[in-house]
């Protein structure tokens, strides 16, 4: 399985993303998409941090094996727009 | 024949022992080299030995739907599977497992509970042991309710340094996120927080304590209050 690596962009600039060391196998693109999703989703609901005033101004930019950028996900991706009607 | 003697043995408990109280459990004891992620108990089946941490130290985690976070640390100040033994419920409901690889004295529960036992003084010892990781395990949900993941993993740095020797940490932001019961991109952030105040360094599958005093004042008052109640109670402090 292809091994993929989801960088936090958190802020603009060099020092405002949270590089993954790691990665993490998944089955293929979607996989990933939806695995940023459900991270995004279970952060923006219990986790705080100093680092972080607006989660939904977050962005996980999604790296290949060869550091190449396949997909970026919004964290508002993960949350319902607002139902205005 | 075991060989193990009091004056050479790392955890802190035996070194605390009276002469004559570890003469009580010396013959049982073999020395176990554990692997990381060895399971040292598993939930909910009866406890046959209990464990002195010599080097490395255990995590115990409570394992619910899918869902691990650790709910306690155990290492050489300490005995794996003290709790279900000495207060007499013979299994527990966590998972107990290696973190950090090294060496373990075992003993079977029958001779330690023999001793206990037999001796007033090492049951006052053991007791005061057990009230002491109750109250690790009322900061972990203090901790857990009251800070950010940031001060979260101060703290949890700060007890993991305790039980190494050395300022290096051998972890993956995947184990520190299992650990924390956050995602591993939050881990990762939280690594990036605590190096961008120059309190740790981070390495590829490990973490660098630079500044320990750092990490006290960072995490605070999470952290200090059990090792503080362990120097009173067992070191006499």
């Amino acid at each position: 399985m292809p091994r993929y690596y989801f960088n936090l962009r958190y802020r603009p600039g060099s020092e405002g993303v949270a590089v993954d060391p790691e990665g993490e196998e998944l089955r293929d693109l979607e996989a990933a998409q939806e695995r940023a999703l459900a991270a995004a989703r279970d952060m923006i609901a219990r986790t705080r941090t100093h680092l972080i005033r607006d989660w939904t101004a977050c962005v996980f930019e999604i790296e290949d094996e060869d550091a190449q950028r396949v997909l970026t996900v919004p964290f508002s991706d993960a949350v319902p727009n607002a139902d205005y009607g | 024949m075991s060989s193990i003697q009091q004056s050479t043995v790392r955890n802190r408990l035996l070194q605390r022992l009276s002469g004559e109280d570890f003469a009580l459990l010396q013959p049982h004891l073999r020395t176990l080299q554990t692997e990381l992620r060895q399971t040292l108990i598993h939930p909910h089946e009866p406890v046959t030995h209990l464990l002195f941490p010599e080097v490395g130290y255990a995590s115990i985690t409570s394992d619910v739907a899918g869902n691990r976070v650790e709910v306690g640390m155990i290492g050489r100040e300490g005995l794996v599977g003290a709790s279900p033994v000495l207060l007499d419920s013979g299994t527990t409901p966590y998972h107990e497992f290696v973190q950090s690889p090294g060496e373990m004295l075992a003993i079977e529960v029958a001779p330690f509970c023999a001793a206990v036992d037999e001796s007033a003084t090492l049951r006052k010892l053991m007791l005061r042991y057990l009230h002491t990781k109750l109250i690790q395990a009322r900061q972990t949900a203090y901790a857990n309710a009251a800070f950010t993941m940031d001060v979260r993993l101060a703290r949890w740095i700060l007890m993991c340094h305790d039980r190494v020797e050395g300022d290096e940490i051998v972890i993956t932001h995947d184990f520190i996120a299992l650990m924390l019961g956050v995602q591993r991109s939050g881990a990762t952030l939280a690594v990036q927080a605590l190096e961008g105040s120059q309190l740790i360094k981070a390495h590829r599958g490990r973490l660098t304590v630079r500044d320990r005093e750092g990490l006290v004042a960072f995490a605070n008052g999470s952290y200090g209050t059990t090792e503080a109640e362990y120097a009173r109670l067992i070191e006499g402090a």
